[in-house]
């Protein structure tokens, strides 16, 4: 490392094993699950489009993440949220 | 005793499953234990190197599958340290040699005779890998402070969950404590909170075991080798004592810290 990189280590970035840690945190999510990365950010997708034309529903509320499960490998959970009015 | 059979893995190579399993193994027979090391590895013999016993073998455990020869004739015991033995790897076979009911059949023979049997597990998660698991009723995953061997020793945790085994413990090895000190290298900490598992053990990079490898000598034989510390005491661990596991933890003065930042390291 030249000292330019080294300096900017040294103040501001936040140390590369905090950087490890969160990577692995969530590779390892999508890994127990048996899911590539992306993977819920195509069901979310899919989902919003479905979900559009139902005007009760507020899409930009919709909330979608990866959860462990007792029974199947992985569990995807989807909050959809329904408008206030 | 429950932690009889031992099996060392860990998916990714490399990270010191044959060092592991060569210091732990010589370790209890130095205690008077005594202990069967089998190496696994088919088609990539390396305990044998690891103990200093590569001239002395003359059966393998591809022998012992085939019926040429019982298990017991087919050990090589240990010079230096008294009631160790090693079942060798065959060099020239592949892994699909021996089935995990051949090794099942293996320490079956053995359990009797011996206190404790290691089982050194090739790398990967194939073939090799299931028949390494199959006989064990304890099981020792090693990573190093990294992120494939982490990511790699969870493949393992859970396909030993789905083969019904006990949940492996882990041993951290190579960690190195002024890496970790600038923030370079996840701590221990870092990786307990990433993979979840009873911690064994943490052995530190040890800038000798090359020689101790080199010359067959593993690093427990010596008292002033710090990874040799440690694994002895893994031994002691598994033996059930409660020896604490040193944090590691190392604060780098202000002129090293200096020095590292204009240094050329
Ligand atoms: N604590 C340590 N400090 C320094 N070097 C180490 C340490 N542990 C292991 N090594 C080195 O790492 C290398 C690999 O170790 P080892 O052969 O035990 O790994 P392995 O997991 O059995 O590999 P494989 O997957 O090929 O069977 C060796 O050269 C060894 O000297
Ligand atoms: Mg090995």
């Amino acid at each position: 490392m030249g000292f330019m990189d080294k300096l900017r280590d040294a103040f501001g970035r936040p140390p590369a094993k905090e950087v490890a840690k969160k990577r692995l945190q969530l590779i390892l999510k999508y890994d127990r699950a048996g899911l590539p990365p992306n993977a819920v950010e195509a069901v979310k997708e899919a989902i919003l489009k479905a979900l559009e034309e139902f005007p009760f529903i507020d899409t930009s509320g919709v909330n979608i993440h990866i959860t462990e499960s007792e029974n199947t490998k992985g569990k995807i959970e989807i909050e959809v949220p329904v408008r206030n009015n | 005793m429950a932690d009889k059979v031992i099996c060392i893995t860990s998916g990714k190579g490399g990270v010191g499953k044959s060092t592991v399993t060569a210091n732990v193994a010589t370790a209890l027979a130095m205690k008077g234990y005594k202990v069967v090391a089998i190496d696994a590895d088919i088609g990539l013999r390396n305990l044998d190197l690891v103990l200093g016993l590569e001239n002395r073998i003359v059966y393998d455990i591809v022998h012992v599958v085939e019926g040429v020869v019982p298990p017991e004739k087919a050990l090589v015991k240990d010079k230096k340290t008294k009631n160790l033995y090693l079942l060798p790897a065959a060099q020239t076979k592949d892994k699909s040699a021996v089935k995990p009911e051949d090794l099942v059949k293996i320490v079956e023979e053995l359990r009797d005779k011996f206190d404790f049997i290691f089982i050194d597990s090739p790398a990967g998660i194939e073939e090799g890998f299931k028949t390494a698991v199959t006989p064990a009723d304890t099981i020792i995953v090693v990573a190093n402070p990294e992120m494939a061997s982490i990511r790699d020793a969870d493949r393992v945790v859970g396909l030993c969950e789905a083969m019904q085994k006990p949940e492996p413990k882990l041993v951290i090895n190579r960690l190195d404590p002024k890496k970790v000190a600038r923030g370079d290298m996840l701590d221990v900490e870092d990786v307990l909170q990433v993979l979840s598992l009873d911690l064994l053990g943490v052995v530190p990079e040890d800038k000798n075991m090359v020689s101790y490898i080199n010359r067959g000598e593993p690093a427990v034989l010596f008292e002033d080798s710090i990874a040799g510390k440690e694994l002895r005491n893994i031994a002691e661990r598994l033996l059930g004592k409660e020896i604490p596991i040193p944090k590691w933890t190392y604060s780098e003065g202000f002129l090293e810290k200096l020095k590292r930042l204009f240094g050329s390291e």
